[in-house]
Parts: structure tokens; sequence; C-alpha cells
């Protein structure tokens, strides 16, 4: 019997998740860190500064590549939450717009692509890959826009009310944000063996590092308004809000600062995002128990209920991050 | 599954969990010949808060209802005949000029009291109707203040959950809703641009039923059965967000078990309750005693109590026991619209507009407000047979269109008159007590307010484009009023306290005390007044003066 917090099989589930987030950092923290090429000494402190002294530049195009593929791996990551989110969302909505296959579409292809980028250890950008990302990064565009003229339309403008209950804006923004990385990807590819990556023009690491920053602070965004409108019920549903925005800082923070230096706390806070994301789910699968029904009912809760594939997004966006610092780390730019 | 109507369930140290199927929680029970601190006599919405919190400060309560315990995720049917078990449907006359209607309109029957199947508005008064006769002209003062009314508002809010909007157009600023407004419907869509169109505001409607999981309770599933009993526990009634908590401090709570009389002792104050209970009538001694039984039932109550030493009935030195009943008008105006609507989705009234609230340009006393609408089919038929006359074909082709009808209903004020009242007939009910006559005629000043309120509402509705429209002119519900409250014995019943004047240990906590009515749904204030009377109580005995 539970007025204001719930009993039972809830709070079980509840316990054990938050015990397994809890186990999982630590199991995280103790982790020997793989220590970069020019850094043998392996901290079991990450959040103390291992060293002071710039670390020598690798110029190692395969470092590049790697960064690459590790982007593709997070727009894949954020692509593959947004094909199922959306997926979900818009056979709720009963697809009564043609237009909402479009968002399907343009994610399975975005997914494809960055599975062949993360396999793919060749320089150089791929047309079709690069097609795909461009055409995601549209695809978002236009749907923000179709989803403002939505609730542009309803009474009461952009109130707060049509801001919740509105197609939201953040989920098409969220399509742009993977193709976005995808094509960051194809250009970090396109620089030749041993010059530092620039995109642009501009230092790779940096333009990479701050788009992250930026896609972040969005996504916490879109998780702050859905975590009002559900009235932050769960103190977890602060975590969205207070976790990435710091995540988000310290990568800007890095961006914008010295490069060649290690991060280890930024490259931290990023692994607990990367984290959260999964905790995310999580926590959406038990908060699907605790509508009307509980998973008997799943055919009605997975539509009503928090949405499952949701939270990864900063998943896919804390990992872009952690490839934005690896070459911030490896590229003294100044 | 038992039969809730046929045997009590809070029995046996035990009483029904709401929340699940077949489950109990513990109950402390309380010995008939020892007198309780508190015997509270309905438990809606001022009974439920009180014995909550009187419970919960420390006091021993035992709370009585005539109505059944119902477990919400088994009992209640999606049926809207089956749910007439919900309701006080015992005999009752009716008459004046304008006999109100009985039954699952205004007085429910059931642990939770009418909240059970309430449609979960939940609105604030606006500041001056505390003081409407000094301020406004009109009715009569409460000795209240707002600003300390606006505390326990935000204090019931929290306790209910509020789903509210994030900001709310009138009246002074209020703390944020502890929930967020839920999702409006067609309905509620077509009230926002009428009202856009006749420049007033309007908001998502204040509901106690919760956008989100509470405790045990799911977010709700906008099936729209809320005045039939909500299956899912959404609904913060009574039965959900406080009994629960009034048993968990130690109170206990009696179903089927109706008060037929309260006994006064030699010097005059009240000694304990008799009630009917499987099947016999028994005593329970109390230290004090507060009737909550709803604007029929308490005055009824009280007047059925008279004894050689109070004739008149009990708390009734002023002669007001009974008198200035009020309901609230009801009109509406339906219509059709091209589109589908279906308006049955959903909790029945997701936007309001309070503008006639707050407006005081108009040449009549008293305020209203409208609301969206969503009656089901059976309710529907009523209204279609009732306002339009339609019957056979006609009727079944109007019923085909039900998902693209439309409409407003309007909560409005309706002032206080003494020859409005509850009296005692001479015929008797199943238990043998007399049973209320209720006598009803509007004024010329409610006319003039239902006129004007359907004047607006249907150019509104035409203005966001509804057809066929039509009118229902004649429907009442909530009702107030029979022991108002005031700041002088000769003029009211209670005092601030809900305490009546002539008992010392005998209150008042209900519907039944307001001196005005107001524009807006009344249960809010009921229970932020309940809140407010444990507050009191408690501090009244720490002084010694209970
Ligand atoms: C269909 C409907 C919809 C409503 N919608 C709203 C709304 O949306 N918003 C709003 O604010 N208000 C609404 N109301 C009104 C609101 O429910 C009532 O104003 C409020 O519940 C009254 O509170 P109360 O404590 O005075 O009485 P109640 O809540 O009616 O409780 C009285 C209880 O006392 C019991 N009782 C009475 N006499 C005795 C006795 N002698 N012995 C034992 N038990 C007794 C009854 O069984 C009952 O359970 C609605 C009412 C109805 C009927
Ligand atoms: S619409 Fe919501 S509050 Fe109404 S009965 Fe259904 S779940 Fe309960």
């Amino acid at each position: 019997m539970g007025t204001s917090k719930p009993t039972g099989d809830t709070a079980t589930a509840i316990a054990v998740l938050s015990g397994a987030t809890v186990l999982g950092g630590v199991a995280l923290a103790l982790r020997q860190p793989r220590a970069p090429a020019n850094d043998t000494r392996a901290s079991l402190l990450p959040w103390v500064e291992r060293s002071k002294a710039p670390a020598v530049p690798p110029l190692d195009s395969k470092a590049t590549v790697r960064a690459a593929r590790r982007l593709n791996r997070a727009a894949g990551t954020i692509a593959a939450s947004v094909l199922v989110d959306s997926a979900i969302e818009h056979y709720r909505g009963a697809f009564h717009n043609e237009a909402m296959v479009t968002p399907l579409i343009s994610a399975s292809l975005s997914l494809l692509a960055s599975v062949h980028g993360t396999a793919d250890d060749r320089r150089g950008a791929h047309v079709a890959r690069d097609l795909v990302y461009a055409a995601a990064g549209l695809t978002g565009l236009v749907g923000t826009g179709f989803h403002i003229y939505n609730i542009s339309r309803k009474p009461g403008g952009f109130s707060w009310q049509n801001l919740f209950y509105s197609a939201p804006l953040g989920a098409p923004a969220a399509i742009s944000l993977s193709g976005m990385l995808g094509f960051l990807s194809e250009r970090l590819r396109n620089n030749t063996t041993d010059s530092r990556p620039t995109i642009l023009g501009r230092p790779a690491g940096r333009v990479i590092g701050l788009m992250t920053s930026l896609g972040l602070m969005g996504t916490v965004g879109e998780a702050g308004l859905l975590h009002f409108r559900g009235a932050y019920h769960n103190p977890a549903m602060y975590l969205p809000v207070t976790m990435p925005p710091i995540a988000a800082a310290l990568l800007g923070a890095s961006a914008l600062g010295e490069a060649g230096r290690r991060k280890p706390l930024t490259r931290w806070w990023l692994r607990f995002t990367a984290l959260l994301g999964f905790v995310g789910s999580g926590f959406h699968i038990i908060g699907v128990a605790r509508n009307m029904g509980g998973w008997r009912n799943w055919k009605q809760n997975l539509l009503d209920g928090p949405p499952i594939p949701a939270p990864p997004s900063f998943t896919g966006l804390a990992l872009a991050g952690l490839a934005a610092l690896g070459l911030l780390e490896d590229h003294p730019d100044d | 599954m038992s039969d809730p109507l046929a045997a009590p369930r809070a029995i046996q140290g035990r009483a029904p969990d709401v929340f699940r199927e077949g489950g109990w929680v513990e109950m402390r029970e309380f010995s008939e010949s020892e007198a309780v601190d508190f015997v509270v006599i309905g438990t809606g919405a001022g009974g439920g808060p009180l014995i909550t919190r009187l419970a919960e400060q420390g006091f021993s309560v035992v709370g009585f209802d005539a109505g059944p315990y119902f477990r919400p995720l088994e009992d209640f049917a999606s049926d809207e005949t089956a749910q007439n078990q919900l309701y006080w449907l015992d005999e009752r006359i009716v008459d004046g000029e304008n006999p109100i209607r009985m039954g699952g309109n205004n007085s429910g029957k059931a642990v939770g009291g009418s909240t059970v199947h309430f449609a979960m508005v939940s609105l604030r008064f606006r500041p001056e109707w505390f003081k409407s006769r000094s301020l406004l002209g009109y009715g009569a003062d409460w000795p209240l203040d707002w600003r300390e009314m606006w505390d326990y508002y935000g204090k019931a809010e929290r306790a209910l959950s509020i789903s509210g909007p994030v900001t709310y157009p009138w009246g002074p600023k209020r703390p944020r809703y502890p929930y967020r407004a839920h999702e409006m419907n067609g309905a509620a869509e077509v009230l926002a641009r009428g009202a856009e169109a006749m420049g007033y505001k309007w908001s998502p409607t204040p509901l106690a039923t919760v956008s989100a999981p509470r405790g045990d309770s799911p977010p709700c599933v906008y099936r729209g059965f809320c005045r039939f009993g909500c299956s899912t526990n959404a609904k913060q009634s009574q039965l959900v967000a406080f009994i629960p908590r009034a048993l968990a401090a130690g109170a206990e709570i009696r179903d089927l078990a109706m008060v037929g009389r309260i006994e006064t002792g030699a010097d005059g104050r009240a000694t304990g309750v008799h009630y009917f209970r499987e099947g016999r009538w028994r005593f329970q001694r109390a230290r004090n005693v507060v009737v909550a039984g709803y604007a029929i039932e308490t005055p009824r109550l009280l007047l059925n109590s008279a004894n050689d030493r109070y004739p008149d009935g009990l708390a009734n030195s002023s002669g007001l026991v009974g008198r200035n009943l009020m309901t609230q008008s009801n009109q509406a105006v339906y219509g059709s619209m091209k589109d589908e609507v279906r308006w049955n989705k959903g909790p029945p009234s997701l936007s309001i507009t309070e503008h006639w609230n707050y407006d005081d340009r108009k040449d009549f006393f008293g305020g209203y407000c409208w609301m969206a609408q969503g009656p089901l089919p059976i309710e529907w038929v009523t209204v279609l047979t009732g306002s339009l006359g339609l019957w056979g074909e006609q009727l079944r082709e109007r019923m085909k269109n039900y998902n693209h009808q439309v409409g407003v209903k309007m909560v409005g004020e309706m002032l206080p008159n003494e020859n409005n009242r509850v009296t005692l007939a001479d015929e008797t009910d199943q238990y043998g007590l007399r049973i209320p006559r209720i006598t009803y005629s509007w004024g010329d000043n409610d006319k003039a307010l239902v006129a004007h309120a359907l004047d607006k509402m249907q150019t509104s509705m035409e203005l966001a484009g509804v057809r066929d429209t039509f009118q229902q002119v004649d429907d009442t519900n909530h009702l107030a009023g029979t022991a108002r409250m005031g700041s002088d014995p000769r003029s009211s019943v209670v005092n601030a306290d809900c305490r009546s004047w002539d008992i010392p240990n005998l209150w008042v906590c209900d519907g039944s005390i307001f001196p005005t009515t107001g524009g807006v749904n009344p249960s809010l204030t009921i229970s932020a007044i309940a809140l407010r009377t444990a507050d009191r109580i408690k501090a009244l005995a720490d002084r010694g003066e209970l």
C-alpha cells in the first residue's frame, strides 16, 4: 500500500537497478584504463590529473581512423535509439501522416551506414555513407520544422502544454545528431596521413567536441522537458538533467581549451554519461511496469510508458565525446 | 470476489488494500465501550482528510461510512449502469419550484464519499468569495482568511497530487501543481478555440488524477470512466489518497455503517453515535463527534438527533441547520463537429475557462466557469431525449454521430436562500430513520446567471465551429450549505474551526459548512478546510480547549 512511494515489486526493481548502477559505476572505475600509446602510467584515481606535461603528439593516421570509427559507432547508437523510438511513437500516432515513415527509413540507413563505417578502417570518406548521413541531418531538420508547425497550429501555441504533448521537438533533432556525427566521421577520414586532422580547416577534435557538447545540451533539453512533464516523480529522473550537462561543459571546455592534455575527469564523466544512457533504459523499463497492468499489458504500456529506446542517445553522444576527447588529447594544435 | 454491499469488509483487524487485488492492510480496531477521541461520520472530501490528519496527529479516530468499501481494481466495471452502486440512492423527497434531481449527480455513498465518482476537477475559490458579502455585495462572509486558505489549498493539492497547468491564468499566484496537466482531448481543444475566439483565457483543468506514477497509483489511462469509479487508481479519490494513510496512522474505518443518531449526555455534550451495522444498531462512545455526511445527510442527522434537551435538532439554536442549501447550475451547450472529437476519451473536463469568475462586468451576483464535456453514451442519450426530445429513429441517427459531438458545461454559483432547505419528512427509510425533504427554488439572480452563461457558451461554441448547437437548460450538480460557518452564533451553525456553536464537542466538516458556494467545483475547498480543521483541533487540544 503506497500513496506516495511505490511498494512491492516496483520498489524492489528500483532498488535493484539503483544498486546495479552503483556497482556498474564502481566496476567501471576500477577497470584498468587502456593506457594511451604514450602514457603507460595508469591511475586508479581518474579524477587526479595524471600528467601535467603535454603528451607527445603521435600524429598517427591509425588513431584518426580509429576516432572516425568511434564516431560511426556513436552515430549508429543514436540512429538505433531514434529508429526504435520513432517506430514506437509513430506507430502510436498510427502513421496518420505518410511523412511519418521518413525517420524510420532515414534512421535505418544511418544505422546501416554506421555499422559499415564502424567496421571500415580505411581512410577517405565513403560516398554512400556521406549521402546517408547528409540525408539524416536533413530529415531531422525537416522533421523539426514539421513538429514546430504542428505546435503552432494548436490552441495555446508554444505553451508548456503543447511542448509536452504535441509532436516533440527534440526527437527529429536526434536523427540530425546521428547524421552530423556520421558526417563528421567522414570528414575525419578525409585527412591525410601525417597532418593533424582537421574539419573545414579547424582542428577536428575541437569541432567534434564542440558539436557533441551542443548535441548533449539539446538532448538534455528534451529529457528535461519530458521529465518535467513527469513531474520528476522519481529522483533518478534528475540524473539526465544533471550529469550530461556537466559532461557537455567539461567537453566544451576541453574543446575550447588547451589541447594535447590528458583530461581524466572529462573522460570519466563522459564514460558515466555513456553508462547513464543504458541505466536510463533500465529505469524506463521499470517505468513501464508502473503503468496500469505493468508488463502484462506491454502492448499498451510500451506505447504509453516512458520510452525505453530514448536514453541511449546519451550513450551515443558520450561515445562521440570520447572520440573527440581522444583527438584532443592526442593532437595539441598550438 | 465478495460483494462489497453484502457485508462489511473492514472488520477483524484488516481492511481492503485498494492497490492490490485481494490484498489486505492491517487496521486498528477500537472498542465500542471505550470513548475514542473522534468519531467522524462520512469519509468523503471532508471526512477523509480529517480522519487522516487526526490519526496522524495521534488521536484515536473511527470513521463511519454508510457506503461500502470498494476495491477499485476489482469492483469497478466499465459500465455506466452497473456503477449505480456508487451513488446515494436512498429515498428522498424533493420539492420546490426547481426540485433537485438527487443521486449520481450529487451524492456518493462509499468509503471515500462522493470523491469515488467525482469528476476530479480541483479548483480554488476566487479569494474575494471568502468575503462575498463585504467585498462583492451578496451572500455571506466566511470567517476564514483567503491567505490562510491559500496555504491549505496548497496542502490539499499536494496530498492529492493534483495534475495542473504550469501556470494558472486566474487569481493570485499559487505554487506549482505537484503533477503536470494532462494532455487535452478533442473536446478540450474545442473549448480552447472557443475561448480564444471570445478573447477569454483558458487553461488545462487541474485534476485529481495523476499524469505520472505516484506511489502505487499508475498514471491515468484516459478511458474516461472517471465518474463511474476509476478502476486503475490513477484517480486520487479519498479512498486512494487519504484512507490508506489514515489506516496506516491507526484510524479505524467502519464501512456499511449508517449513523442514525448522535447521543448527547446530561451536560449537553455529545457522547457517541448510534449506528447500524451487520444487521443491528450499536453504539460507539466518543469524546468528539464530527459530522461529514454532505449537505443533505449532515443536516438530516443533526435534525434526526433531536432530543428533549435539543428539541429542534443538534447545533440548531440559530435555526439554520438545513437552511441555505445551495446547488450549482450545471447547464450545457452541445453540438457537433465536422471532424471526429471523441469526447469520451480521457477525464471529462480537461480544459476550463474561469473568465466569468474573475470578470465582474455583469448585472447579477456570483460567477461561473465552464468546462469541456465528455458524457458516456447512456448519459448522452439522456441528454438527447431530455433536452431535444429525440426518440426512436432520430435518436438512433444522432447517436451514430457520437464521436462528433462536443460540448461545454458550466459550474455556476447559486446564491444562498434560507428557504432552500433540508427538513425531515414523515416517511422513514430502510433503517427506520426519517428521510430528508429537499426543497429548492431558483432565485432571479440564479436565473440571470444561467441565461448569461448559456449565451456566452453558445457564442463561444459557434465561434469554434460547432454546428447544430442546443442547450441543456435545467441541470444542477454539487451541493453546499445547510450548516454554514460564520463568526456569529445567531447567523451560523459552526465557527471557523468547524466547531458547532452550541455543542463544543460536535463538529461539522464537509460541504455543508459553505456560507456561499462560489463558481467552481467545491471538493478542493472542502478538503482544504478539513486539513485546516485538523490543525486547529490539534492546536486547541494542545491548549486544553477541546
Ligand atoms: C458525479 C459527481 C461529480 C463531481 N465532480 C466534482 C468535481 O469534479 N470537482 C469537485 O470539486 N467536486 C465534484 N463533485 C462534488 C464533490 O464530490 C463533493 O462536493 C464532495 O465530495 C463533498 O464532500 P463531503 O465530504 O461533503 O461529502 P461526500 O464526499 O459526499 O462524503 C459523504 C459521505 O458520508 C457518508 N454518510 C452520509 N451520511 C452518513 C451517515 N449518516 N452515516 C454514515 N455515513 C454517512 C456517505 O456515504 C458519503 O460517503 C462531484 C460530485 C458528483 C456526485
Ligand atoms: S480516465 Fe483516468 S482517472 Fe478517469 S477512470 Fe480512466 S484512468 Fe481513471
